[in-house]
């Protein structure tokens, strides 16, 4: 029940029956301080991350350490994983030179996917990626990468080649220049970043409501009455079925980000003059 | 008349979430038609699926943002 409040601030459950946030603000927002670093407060967020870091770095290591010709499960499955991204990922849709790009797509993918799987881990129940600073400095980090492979590849015609697609009349020019100029490197790095976070912060709210639901009719069941109080179980066969689409979500949502961090790559590298 | 009291930025987002909910119906469903029509052409139709979908999802991104700081 604790892992349930946790992610909405302090609050006495004897004078209120639900623990909700004071203010939106909150998702915003690091509490909970656990301990400090020479002034760094280590919040329960900071913990999850390196943990995180942690587990890509186990599983990537154990997973190829042997690298024998004939894979057991594990390794299969890790080598599956990697073939998949390096094919339809990084060679997919960059083409040849993508094979450069394959680290940073894998170890994004790896780590969006284990922190998007701490949603429905029992006794974490928290995904790090519904905490804005995260998918946005993964946003940035692609951010900065596809414009410095464009003015790499391309030089200075970058800007103008990809703000003015071939074919535009020169009348239109300085509306389709603002556009795109504003569409590319303004709306691309954020709408990368909300998604993920929106989508994690929607389940993550859904599951911690229906769970709450199910537990405050069971725990009121003298006084709210025995029929209601038993609904209190049909909230939480909701909140199975909602675990179940949740997986669902959270494989994809780090398969798009990869995807969308690839092809913001390759239509940097490959701008029409 | 009783007031009606709750957030207006909810309204907006609801309005908000209304094209983009319209055009990835749109994507997926003719999508769907490609694949039953070209199943070889499958892998490629999904990945530009995909693509369509996060472009068309922006407009509701930008509108759950403005939610938040409306």
């Amino acid at each position: 029940m604790d892992q349930l409040i946790l992610a909405s601030g302090e609050c006495d459950l004897s004078t209120s029956s639900v623990c909700a946030p004071e203010d939106v603000r909150e998702l915003f927002e690091f509490r909970q301080i656990i301990f400090e670093i020479g002034g760094f407060p280590i919040t329960r967020t900071v913990v999850l991350i390196f943990l995180v870091a942690l587990l890509a770095m186990a599983l990537m290591f154990f997973g190829l350490r042997k690298r024998s010709v004939l894979p057991g499960r594990f390794q299969a499955a890790i080598e599956g994983l990697m073939g998949f991204v390096r094919d339809e990922v990084a060679v997919g849709i960059i083409g040849p030179e993508g094979i450069r790009f394959f680290p940073y797509l894998m170890a994004l993918f790896i780590f969006i996917f284990i922190g998007n799987i701490f949603e429905v881990t029992p006794f974490i129940n928290f995904p790090i990626t519904s905490r804005m600073a995260i998918p946005l400095f993964l946003a940035l980090l692609t951010w900065v990468i596809f414009i410095t492979v464009g003015f790499k590849r391309n030089g200075f015609s970058y800007l103008t080649g990809i703000i003015w697609p071939p074919g535009v009349p020169t009348f239109l020019k300085p509306l389709v220049g603002i556009i795109e100029f504003f569409s590319i490197f303004f709306v691309r790095p954020f709408s990368l970043a909300v998604r993920l976070f929106a989508n994690l912060v929607a389940g993550h709210v859904m599951l911690s409501l229906l769970l709450l639901t199910g537990y405050v009719s069971l725990v009121t069941i003298f006084d709210i009455g025995v029929v209601k109080g038993l609904f209190g179980f049909a909230w939480w066969a909701l909140a199975l079925a909602i675990y179940m689409f949740e997986l669902i979500v959270i494989l994809l949502q780090a398969y798009i980000f990869t995807l969308l961090s690839a092809v913001y790559i390759e239509t940097s590298m490959h701008v029409e003059h | 008349m009783e007031a009606i009291s709750g957030s207006l930025a909810l309204i907006g987002y609801g309005l908000a979430a209304i094209g983009p909910g319209v055009g990835i119906g749109i994507i997926a469903g003719n999508a769907v038609q490609a694949m039953a029509r070209q199943p070889e052409a499958a892998g490629m139709v999904r990945t530009t699926m995909f693509l369509g979908i996060a472009f068309t999802e922006a407009l509701a991104l930008i509108g759950f943002v403005l939610f938040f700081l409306a």
